[in-house]
Formats: C-alpha cells, structure tokens, sequence
C-alpha cells in the first residue's frame, strides 16, 4: 500500500476540501447539485490524460485550451452549414490532431523545446480560433440537437469515450512497452536513446493525442453551451494543476493515471464549490493556483526521499 | 617532514548505517601531517561514506573524528572547512564560463570597499600556482581547460584555503596516462607542503607510486592499515577482495576465433572527430581500441551504434549495409553497446534495477501488448543470477547499487538481446577489482561463443589482456596495430602519442 501513500493523501484532501464544503453550505454535497455541476468535470478529465504522458516525459503542453478553442470554432463551423452530425465531428476532431501533430512535430522531429513550442501555439491556436470565428459567424454558434445528443442523450458517448480513454491509458502506462518508454524518457531521454527508445515517435504519438483529446473536450464543451474560440480559455491551468497535483512530477519520469483522477477530483470539486459559493470566477484562479502550490509544498514535505540515502 | 609526529586527524570507532545495510562498522584510523594516504576496496567497500563523514556530508551514528586532537561536529560542513578539510570530487565542480581567478575565489572574494579586488585575487592566485609549481592562464574561462587542467584548479583552490587535509576521490579516473602523471606529480607537492592527502583509488599502480600508507576497506570494515613499501600488488588486492585472486592473464589461443567477419568498416569519417577509420571485427574476436582521452574512440563507437551521425564510410554487420545515425536500426541489426558514460547514457538511475534490465528486450516480453510479468521476472532473474548483480532484489534502484554492480547490469541489459556485435566503451572505469574480473570473464566467455566484440579502453592493462588484435587511435586516426598476445605497454604508448610529443618522450 505505501506505493499508493500519495494517492491516499490526496483523498484525505478531497474530503478535507468536502467537509469545507459541507460545513459552509451543505446543500453542494446533495446529489442533484454534484450531478449538475459534474457536467464540467469531463473537459478537464480528458485533457489531464494526454497531459500526464506528456510531463511524464518531462515535456509540456500550453495549447491544449488554445487548441480546444480552434477544435469548437471548427465544429461550430460545420454545424452553422448543416453538415452531418458525423462531419462536424470528425472536422472537430481532424482540428485537434492536426494542432496536436504540429505540436508534436515540433518537439520531437525538430527538437525544440516543449514549453516553447506550446507556448508559442497557446497564442496561435487561440488566435486562429478567434480569427476564424469572426471572419465567418462572428458569433458563438448554438449545438445541433445532433452534437449535443452526444453528451447529454441518452448514450452519452463523450462521458463512455472518457472511461474507455482513461482505462486505455491507464493500461498503457503501467502494463505496455510504450508506457515504459515514456517512463525512461522522463527520466533519462540520453539512457532512454541508447536503449534504442523510438524517442520521436513516442513524442509525436503523446502530443497528437492530446490534440485528439482537445477535439473530444471541444465537443463536449461546445454541445453544454456553443461552439465558441471562448472554449477551453485559461483551462491549461486546471489541467496541469490536476496532473501535477495528481503526483506527476514535473521533472518528468513519475506519475500515474490513478493519481491524475484523484487530482482532477480534487479540482473540480475546489472549482465547483468557489464557484458556486460565492460565484467569483477570479477567486477560483486564486484558490486553484494556491492549491497548486500546497500540493507541490505538501509532496515535497510528507514523501521526500532521505538526501543521505543517495 | 617527521612521521613520526601527532596524527593530524584521528578517526575513531564511527559507524554508520544506511536503512539496516552496514556501510561503515567501528572504524578507527589516523592520518599524519604531510602523509598521501591511500584507500583501497572494492566499489561499495565503504570509502565514500567515510569521506562523506570526513567531508561533514554524513554524519556517523558513533564515534569520534579529531582533528589536532580538537574534536570536530559530525554532519557540520562548515566546521570541516574551518578545520582545513576540503575534498575534489570525481567530477568537477568547477564553474565553466567563469575564469580561473573567479573560480579560485568563488564565494570568498576579495573585497576592497566592497568592490572585488582582482589585482589582489590574481596576485594570490600566483602565489598559489607558483607553490604548486603550475602554469595555467589566469583569464581563460575553464570550459577551456582539459579535466585534468580543471582538476590543478580544483587543488589550487584547496591550497589557498590552507587546507590541512585534501581528499581526492578517484582523481585519474577520467584522466590520460600522461595527465595522471602530472597530477601525481603535484599530488606529491603538495606533500611536500606539509599538507595531508586521503587518495581513494583503483589504480593500484597510483597507490604504489604516491602513497606512503595504504587502507583497504571491505565491506564497510577497516581491513588493515600498511605502510607501502611491506606490500605488494597481490597482497594489496588480497586484501580488497579476501581472498587471493590471480592477476588477469592473456587470451594464449585465440580460442573460439573464426574467420567470419561479423562487422566491417570502412572509411568512416565525420568532420573534426575521426577520419580513415576502417577495421573488421571477426566473430569470436576481441578487436581492442587504444588511445588517449580524445583520441576519438569514443566518438567512433557512438557512430557505428547509431548515436551519432557520420559524413563518409560504410559499417556493414554480416556483409548488409548499416543505416547512418539510427540507434533502433543498429539494435535490429544485432550491435550492442556499453556506453562510456553508465550515469547517463547506460543506466536510468531512478528506474529499478529490473526495468534497467528489461528496456531492450519489451517487445519480447510483451505478450498480447502488454509486459508479460512472468516472463520479464524470469528473464531479469537469469540476467542476475548469470552476472551475479548484487542487489538486495530486483525491485532496487540502479542509483543504489555500487559502481561496479551497475556496470554488469548495463551489461546485462545488452546481453539480453543476444547481441552478435558488442561495443564496450571503457566497460570498467571505476569498478572494482572483482567486478572487473567478473565483467572481463563474461566478455570473454560471451565472445568464445561467437560474438564479435569491440573495446575501447584507457585501462593498458585491460587492453593488452583482452584483445586478440589491437589497434591505436591518435588524434582522431588509426596509428597503428598490434597483435594482443606480443603487443607491450610501450607500444601501444608510443603509436597513442602524436609524432611531435613522441620524439620528446
């Protein structure tokens, strides 16, 4: 069990932040409110996943909010020509591979650093997204019952595609040569190469699913409210301070998807519950970031190696 | 100088344990002013923990350690330093782009109304070399200098400490044989100084020139302190390893040699490293390299694995052209490589050691897609069992083993794969003696069974005892070759040094 001690802690931590909850307003643990505001969790679910691949490499990625934005916008195009349900959503989705294969082309073909790379895509794809929004529809564009069937009908594919995904990269991290590969990386990428690692397809591979992934959470997004460059803004935040919180570490080389769950959890529900309480999107940022920071503060405190033992 | 004086530092009774493993048990020693103090063991022996004690890093568990009989704080660096202890690590810890003087006095600047005074700084830093009887410009930016250069830096800062005691952890490690003997040459001014030198070491013929008295530790025990001129080299290695080992002997036949040429190189050249490299390496055959740090070898065994690209030339594994510059393409091909550096290129350090084990062979144990458990267990365990690794289990991580344990198990890593051409790039730099034996029994058996091996080697006599042919690298050039069972040390000297700096010799 001392394997999972982290994930144990960051348990303890949701019932902590719960019990808070509960003791200023009990009605945010009754279930009709926890199921409404669940509808939020899914985005964020899904972009933590290819997330944790990539810091698990030691890499990074800043777009996926940009990335998500350009998805919706692409989508919202498709639904305002009454295209095919099943069009617009492989035009959403086709987006988000192509954003996240450039991403990854970048990084691992052409070597340059991740956080520059997505850095400099997190202002592109939310640029484009923008750009195109107002040359065409200049507004935000209202789901068809065809897109928004798809997360609140009766087969709800985005929230079955979400569970499938996470067992998928569950499985694929811990029990799979690729997993392994993407551990030795993060830790090594020197060791990793003279091991014979296909390092750049690895890469490539992480960042072209979570571009995947942006075109997922975009559909998901846009069939709750529109199809909108607004989508996925400042959600980078949430999505890294869930998988860093989760215990992965930034330095790359640890972290597991079991964590990552945890750590949207445990953001979500902080989300949620600021949101609603006092209805100020500007405190959410401040509590998140804060708990960001508490959370590397408390890792670093309860599961530090002993220095002397290396 | 008397020996006979006080002892300047008295080390008694410290222990010191880490999670249940005894890494030092009871040990008492002294050493004397003006004294080069040898210690010996093998890797894991319990050396570095008493330096780290001695340095103030670690602190024992009991125990005294006196310094001019006033007793000095455990795990307290900066009494240490007061005391004029101060160590040189294996690596530098230099600072590359500043120069020479900015490193002699990093954080201990001189100050004139509170700006840095340079004249001053500069003048005690000649001072300084003058008494190590060294000359290195004073405004060339240390990325410049060469390891051992760095390492005259290293000392001169110690000196101008007033240091009392210099520990020097594996100074030659990395170092040319004629680097070492400068090195050793200042070693011996400093004593001269009146200062005293702990000198850990493998380098057995290092103890013999400097030292005055050896330690040898095993096992986290003190065996025996000896002054060194009442022992010899078998006794000193008796000694390490508890029991009478025979010194390693030469291949006599060229057992199991065939005519089958497993890889060919031809013309391999890459602009500013090497040129005109070509040889072919037979199965069954032991083709060794030689040559000076920088000569180029290194260079020349990351191109033919793929790690690095070429310009020219030609490497063909079983008479089938090679692809430049891909790592993959050469594992598929059967080649193997031991990288010079373990810490960073052969070993993942935090990962276990199972799964260091098992990264070139996940295809094969993956069943279905997913890592077979089973079959990962029992391949690993073979590996461990075959290179006899010490290691408490599997489940440990590479870091913890000692030096020698993780070179087998980057060995093991490559044996794994069944290699039909393994590259060894200076196999065992700083492994001890009977990880070493251990590590040269496999090369050997590995090759009487059909493998083709290449080795690149520092280590003469580990060149001239393993190769069947050998061959001598000189400024990124082939100078020459010899046949491993005539070639001596001179030789393979001579052609290794270039023309110029031979004629001086």
């Amino acid at each position: 069990m001392k394997k999972f001690a982290y994930e144990f802690f960051l348990l303890g931590l949701i019932c902590v932040v719960l019990a808070i909850a509960a003791f200023l307003d009990p009605l945010f643990l009754s279930s009709d409110v926890q199921i409404e505001l669940s509808s939020e969790i899914w985005e964020l679910g899904l972009l933590t996943l290819g997330m944790t691949l990539i810091i698990i490499t030691a890499g990074i990625d800043l777009s996926v909010g940009s990335a998500m934005g350009l998805c919706s916008v692409s989508l919202g195009l498709c639904m305002h020509a009454n295209l095919p349900t099943g069009v617009c959503v492989l035009a959403c989705l086709a987006t988000g591979l192509a954003a996240g294969a450039l991403n990854g082309s970048l990084v691992a073909f052409i070597k340059v650093h991740p956080l520059l790379v997505t850095l400099a895509t997190y202002g592109m794809y939310r640029g484009f997204a923008e750009g195109l929004q107002s040359a065409t529809t200049n507004a935000p564009v209202d789901a068809s019952e065809g897109i928004k069937a798809l997360v609140t009908g009766n087969f709800p594919l985005i929230q079955i595609l979400f569970t499938a995904l996470t067992a998928w990269t569950a499985i694929l991290l811990g029990r799979t040569a690729t997993g392994r590969g993407l551990y030795a990386i993060g830790h090594n990428e020197e060791a990793a190469r003279f091991s014979g690692i296909p390092i750049a397809k690895l890469k490539f591979w992480i960042y072209t699913y979570t571009g995947l992934l942006a075109g997922l959470a975009a559909i998901s997004y846009s069939a709750r409210r529109s199809a909108t460059a607004e989508a996925g803004l400042v959600l980078e935040l949430d999505v890294i301070a869930a998988v860093v919180i989760g215990g992965t570490s930034i330095y790359g080389g640890r972290g597991r998807i079991a964590g990552t769950l945890l750590g949207v959890l445990l953001i979500h529900e902080t989300r949620q519950f600021v949101d609603w309480y006092w209805q100020r999107s500007e405190l959410t940022l401040i509590v998140i970031g804060t708990l960001l920071i508490l959370a590397v503060l408390g890792h670093r405190f309860l599961f530090a190696q002993d220095p002397d033992t290396h | 100088m008397s020996r006979t004086s006080k002892p300047l530092i008295t080390i008694e009774n410290i222990s010191k344990s880490y999670g249940g493993v005894q890494a030092l048990s009871k040990v008492c020693l002294n050493i004397l002013p003006g004294e080069v103090h040898g210690l010996c063991g093998e890797n894991g022996a319990g050396k570095s923990t008493l330096i780290k004690c001695l340095a103030g890093v670690v602190s024992p568990e009991t125990g005294t350690i006196t310094v001019d009989g006033k007793p000095l704080s455990h795990g307290d660096i900066h009494a240490t330093e007061a005391a004029g202890i101060a160590v040189i690590h294996q690596e530098s810890t230099a600072f590359l782009d500043l120069d020479l003087v900015e490193n002699l006095f990093v954080g201990r600047e001189i100050k004139k109304y509170g700006w840095l005074n340079r004249r001053a700084m500069e003048r005690q830093a000649l001072a300084v070399m003058h008494r190590l009887d060294v000359t290195l410009d004073l405004h060339t930016p240390l990325r410049e200098f060469s390891i051992a250069q760095r390492q005259m830096v290293e000392m001169a800062r110690a000196c101008l400490r007033d240091c009392r005691l210099l520990i020097m952890d594996e100074p030659t490690a990395s170092l040319s044989a004629r680097e070492t003997k400068t090195l050793l040459g200042l070693v011996k001014q400093l004593r001269e100084s009146g200062v005293s030198v702990l000198y850990v070491s493998h380098r057995l013929e290092e103890i013999a020139e400097l030292c005055d008295r050896v330690t040898v530790f095993r096992d986290g025990r003190l065996v025996a302190t000896t002054p060194i001129d009442q022992l010899d080299r078998n006794q000193l290695i008796g000694q390490m390893v508890g029991r009478e080992i025979n010194a390693l002997t030469r291949r006599e036949e060229h057992a199991g040699q065939t005519d089958e040429v497993r890889a060919s190189i031809t013309g391999l050249y890459s602009r500013g490293s090497f040129s005109d490299i070509s040889f072919e390496v037979r199965a069954g055959e032991i083709l060794g390299i030689g040559g000076l740090v920088g000569a180029g070898r290194s260079e020349v065994a990351r191109a033919i694995f793929g790690a690095d690209r070429y310009d020219q030339g030609e490497i063909k594994i079983d008479g089938a052209s090679l692809k430049k510059g891909s790592i993959q393409a050469a594992i598929e091909a059967g080649i193997a490589m031991v990288p010079e550096d373990r810490q960073h290129q052969g070993l993942i350090l935090p990962m276990s050691v199972s799964e260091n084990l098992s990264l070139t062979i996940l295809t094969e144990i993956t069943r279905h897609r997913l890592i077979h458990h089973g079959h990962e267990t029992a391949q690993v365990q073979h590996l461990m069992r075959r290179l006899a690794v010490k290691a408490a289990n599997a489940k440990m991580e590479a870091a913890s083993l000692s030096g020698g344990n993780q070179q087998k198990v980057v060995l093991g890593k490559w044996l794994a794969i069944k290699p039909k051409f393994l590259i060894l790039d200076e196999p065992t730099r700083g492994v001890d003696v009977a990880a070493k034996a251990e590590i040269h029994r496999l090369i050997r058996e590995l090759t009487e069974a059909g493998m083709a091996t290449l080795i690149m080697t520092s280590d003469l006599p580990e060149l001239l005892t393993l190769s069947d042919r050998i061959q001598v690298m000189c400024e990124g050039r082939i100078a020459g070759q010899l046949d491993g069972a005539t070639a001596t040390e001179e030789q393979v000297m001579r052609l290794a040094f270039p023309r110029s700096e031979a004629q001086l010799t």
